[in-house]
């Protein structure tokens, strides 16, 4: 049973890897298959245990909530966190702060699997190009699609597969008779380190730091008004047409005078607003 | 451009577009990234344009096998206005050679990475996943289910669309993400954005402050006193106080990670020695 369900997982694992075209790219494998919101479900329903695993899903989820990875530079393997680490933390019965504890350290020992990944691919790259040169066109295409993905495929699928298998009863023994000491520091992490997930997204939005307003906004309005999120989400919405449009009126009184520098006038409204 | 000859079919175009949604990073390497991505993306454009095996069709696929780095889903519209350009070229245009093709593809690569690494990554999924996850409280198979119809209609018919836009109208259709009015959508935007996180800090971050004094006759618990006065409080503090190393200070998030680990060890550790005395 658990090398059926390993098994299956690992598929999942390499199917949302970075690289992998075949759910439309990163669109439906990376950025859809790799969130940790729709991998726990996907692991619930291998594992028989659906609310289990989006409990857990959603708990990792808040730590990776904004994870941008610009010219393949990842802090985490968003990847193994989705798949071998959530489907460990389900098959071993861990409470949702040592889930997110667990994965976190995963994540961060995974990025040397991502690293592997881009630097064997200059090996295919340069058969690529090689074969482009020489209009060897089913060399370019062995050399760009399926070499690489062979490739992908083992260093997702492998590590996954062995981590499960292997790992689930034995991360199970150990959380059992693992001391409350430790136990007490991996649930408080599990609470503390969605703060990481947070403060990433907020280095990308807050460019001016009147925009901690809005931040601490939101915060209030979950802890003092007892909003939940989708009664947020359509309040900011509507604070965001407003926003909009004030920016707007204040660019068109001035752009009748001064025509076309945009740039400036955009820069000065920020600091008035 | 109205005048442009067409040499290229719908069904040239749509595999070209299908192509570069899949195999964008099918074979990145810190050396090439997305190049290869790119050149398999316009093979069957420059088949339609060239016969095979000619010098101008290798040429044209070897212009493509180069570095090329972006935010794939936004750069839809750079493949796009690349099919266009080729067609163009292909077409006799003299204004419009391989140099013009390849640094326009230079040119505008950064730009768009800039713009889709903070509007897709950056914006758009975690303010989808906040809703998704707030969804899914006690279980719900309702959030994942959320965000999985929600990204990928957006993402599936928003990149459809920039491709098919920077296809027709060319170099001018960039206007359409660095003109005045996309910048305060974005601006605006981000301020939706900023507010979600927010509530996500809110409802997630949970730092407890396990601090009980006792004396005489009555404990004082620190905990309690912080959530009369502001519930929260520690979770806010130890956003700000990480957000200040990680922008303004540049410490890398995982250095943050092993702090965190750091502290909590040590913190446990003081607090598991006290109370053994």
């Amino acid at each position: 049973m658990l090398l059926f369900q390993a098994f299956l997982i690992s598929i999942f694992c390499y199917l949302g890897a970075l690289s992998t075209p075949w759910l439309f790219g990163l669109t439906g494998g990376w950025y859809t298959l790799s969130r940790p919101l729709v991998s726990g479900l996907i692991i619930g329903i291998i594992v028989g245990d659906v609310t289990r695993g989006i409990i857990i899903g959603v708990a990792v989820q808040a730590v990776y909530i904004a994870l941008v990875t610009p010219g393949g530079q990842m802090p985490a393997d968003l990847n193994f966190v989705a798949y071998p680490a959530i489907a460990l933390a389900v098959l071993s019965n861990a409470s949702t702060g040592v889930a997110v504890t667990l994965a976190t350290t995963i994540g961060v020992i995974g990025t040397i699997v991502f690293n592997l990944f881009q630097v064997g691919n200059s090996f295919w790259n340069h058969r690529a190009a090689t074969a482009i040169e020489e209009g060897n066109e089913r060399s370019f295409h062995v050399n760009t699609v399926w070499g690489p993905q062979i490739f992908n495929f083992l260093l997702r699928f492998i590590p996954s597969f062995l981590v499960i298998y292997f790992g689930a009863g034995f991360a199970k023994t150990m959380l059992n008779s693992m001391p409350k000491y430790i136990l007490d520091v991996m649930t408080f992490l599990g609470g503390a380190l969605p703060a990481l997930g947070i403060v990433m997204l907020l280095t990308v939005v807050i460019k001016k730091n009147y925009m901690w307003a809005f931040f601490l906004f939101g915060f209030v309005a979950i802890v003092f008004l007892k909003l939940n999120m989708i009664a947020l989400t359509m309040v900011a919405v509507m604070v965001a047409i407003i926003f909009y449009f004030a920016i707007s009126n204040g660019n068109s009184s001035k752009g009748s005078t001064n025509g076309t520098d945009n740039s400036s006038d955009s820069g000065e409204d920020e600091e008035e607003f | 451009m109205d005048n442009q000859t067409k040499l290229l079919d719908k069904k040239t175009i749509h595999k070209s577009y299908v192509r570069w949604m899949m195999f964008n990073l099918v074979a990145t390497s810190y050396e090439f990234l997305e190049a290869f991505g790119f050149a398999y993306a316009m093979e069957p454009v420059l088949k339609k344009l060239y016969e095979p095996d000619s010098p101008e069709y290798k040429e044209a696929l070897k212009r493509h096998a180069i570095f090329f780095n972006t935010e794939p889903q936004l750069g839809a519209l750079i493949t796009g206005i690349t099919v266009g350009l080729e067609e163009q070229h292909a077409s006799g245009n003299q204004e419009i050679d391989g140099d013009f093709i390849s640094s326009l593809k230079v040119g505008l690569m950064g730009p768009i990475a800039g713009i889709g690494d903070s509007m897709i990554p950056g914006m758009l999924i975690p303010i989808l996943l906040s809703i998704g996850m707030g969804l899914a409280g006690g279980g719900s198979v309702l959030g994942p289910l959320f965000y999985i119809v929600a990204y990928n209609l957006i993402a599936i018919l928003g990149s459809r669309y920039l491709f098919y836009k920077g296809y027709e109208l060319g170099t001018a259709s960039v206007d359409l993400f660095v003109g005045d009015v996309a910048k305060k959508v974005t601006q605006a935007i981000t301020v939706l954005g900023t507010i979600v996180t927010g509530g996500v800090a809110a409802s997630y971050v949970n730092v407890p402050v396990n601090i009980k004094i006792q004396m005489a006759h009555t404990s004082l618990d620190i905990q309690k006193i912080l959530d009369g006065i502001f519930p929260s409080l520690v979770p806010l503090l130890v956003v700000f106080v990480s957000w200040y190393f990680m922008a303004k200070k540049h410490v890398s998030p995982i250095k943050l990670i092993v702090a965190y680990f750091i502290i909590a060890f040590v913190c446990y550790g003081i607090g598991y020695g006290i109370m053994a005395l």
